[in-house]
């Protein structure tokens, strides 16, 4: 029904993630519609991140170049390292301004339902890592397999680098957040942690 | 399972319906009203709609047991990782079965409030329970070949249990202590399930995937070391 150019790019957009056909359809018509500038910047930018993007050799968040900006800036603590699942968790925690320190991607969380063992994250990596650092924030994310994520590392940091301090970020209520739709754990590690005023 | 912007996919034991999937829609959003309630080992109350396709869509949750301790303890964690696994490889879609849910709930009870239980000893104990459940639970009384009660040597998947000297053709031998333990492990609760030596435990082990292979046709990660 459509021409064969606008069929390719409706078929192209389609496969990405929470885009059906529909939704294809209107993006493509609207880049039809928008000017040849705006549309080959588009192009330009998605074969730019294929083509530049790489992995930190140190700590493999996302790198244009063989390092990080964060790996590339002296003035960052080399003593506090914290430890996330994805490179686009580091994103949130760099949004806060709390942590000055560098990063360790783990490349995923342990999920031995899902076949996801120690061995297929960078935990070998993160050991050989441990020279000068005197403190490791495990920042997996409050889930099922970020917690045993977590609990794995800092097992294994305690037997290896037993002068490191191992911390986990706090769980808690969300600002803005109805106690009454506060799930049990999340409710009881609040209580736990909670702290004088 | 991760899905969309911040959805999951959720996959639900229920006595009623068996395994169910659902849909739990904003659940990764940190005010999801659902809370950290839909994350796995959760006991709950659910109310879910059935639309039109295979997918529920969660409406409603709430908590029968939290288990957090268990949640603090990794090898509490990895043992109820291995059960669950273990309840939904076995058991397929809509094949509902309310003594397996309330076995699944013993376990997770048992790991939170004695997370050291964790191990070899009461995932084989776990594993053995679920074979009784469907129906392949393996012959420990008598040669399963020719139902001989004395001189059993021997553990036979084709077969379907111990075996004595002369049936013992297709067998692993099956020590004493292996022997005693899988019938402990049967006969007592979870919470006495005993403990055994290695050599025993990799027997038991062994013995209860040769049954699965045969009759189930399915083959479940080793229970580790520990």
């Amino acid at each position: 029904m459509l021409a064969p150019p606008l069929q390719r790019l409706v078929t192209e957009l389609s496969k990405l993630p929470g885009i059906g056909n529909r939704t294809a359809q209107r993006l493509a018509f609207h880049m039809l519609r928008t000017s040849e500038q705006d549309a080959f910047a588009l192009a330009e930018a998605i074969r730019d991140v294929k083509l530049k993007i790489t992995l930190c050799e140190i700590c493999f968040n996302l790198a244009e170049g063989p390092r990080c900006t964060i790996c590339l800036d002296e003035r960052r603590d080399l003593s506090s390292l914290c430890v996330v699942e994805e490179a686009q968790d580091v994103i949130p925690i760099e949004r806060t301004h709390e942590f000055r320190g560098r990063y360790h991607v783990l490349g995923g969380a342990l999920s031995p339902i899902d076949g996801v063992e120690p061995e297929d994250l960078r935990l070998s990596q993160l050991y050989a890592r441990m020279d000068g650092v005197r403190e490791v924030v495990l920042a997996t994310n409050p889930t099922t397999t970020g917690e045993a994520t977590a609990l794995h590392i800092a097992a294994a940091l305690h037997e290896r680098a037993p002068d490191v301090a191992v911390t986990r970020l706090a769980s808690g209520l969300p600002v803005g957040g109805d106690l009454e739709y506060a799930d049990e754990v999340t409710l009881g590690r609040a209580f736990a942690g909670r702290r004088a005023l | 399972m991760r899905y969309g912007e911040a959805d999951r996919i959720l996959h639900l034991y229920t006595p009623d319906r068996g395994r169910v999937s659902a849909i739990a829609k904003g659940v990764r959003k940190a005010k999801s009203r659902f809370g950290g309630r839909l994350e796995p080992f959760f006991q709950l109350n659910l109310v879910l709609y059935e639309g039109r396709s295979d997918l529920m869509t969660v409406t409603s949750v709430e908590t029968i047991a939290a288990y957090p301790r268990l949640r603090e303890d990794a090898a509490a964690l990895d043992g109820a990782a291995r059960a669950c696994e273990a309840v939904a490889r076995l058991f397929d879609d809509g094949e509902p079965h309310a003594g397996v849910y309330h076995l699944l709930a013993n376990e997770l009870a048992l790991l939170n409030r004695e997370p050291q239980r964790a191990g070899r000893a009461n995932s084989l104990a776990f594993r053995l329970k679920l074979l009784l459940a469907a129906g392949f639970a393996p012959h420990l009384a008598a040669c399963a070949s020719c139902g001989e009660r004395e001189h059993l040597v021997g553990f036979s998947g084709a077969a379907g249990g111990v075996v004595c000297g002369a049936c013992e053709a297709s067998a692993f031998p099956l020590a004493e202590e292996a022997h005693a333990f899988m019938v402990a492990a049967l006969g007592r609760p979870l919470a006495e399930t005993p403990e055994a030596p290695p050599l025993a435990l990799a027997q038991a082990e062994r013995a209860i995937t040769e049954t699965l292979e045969h009759h189930a046709h399915l083959r479940l990660r080793p229970v580790g070391t520990r």
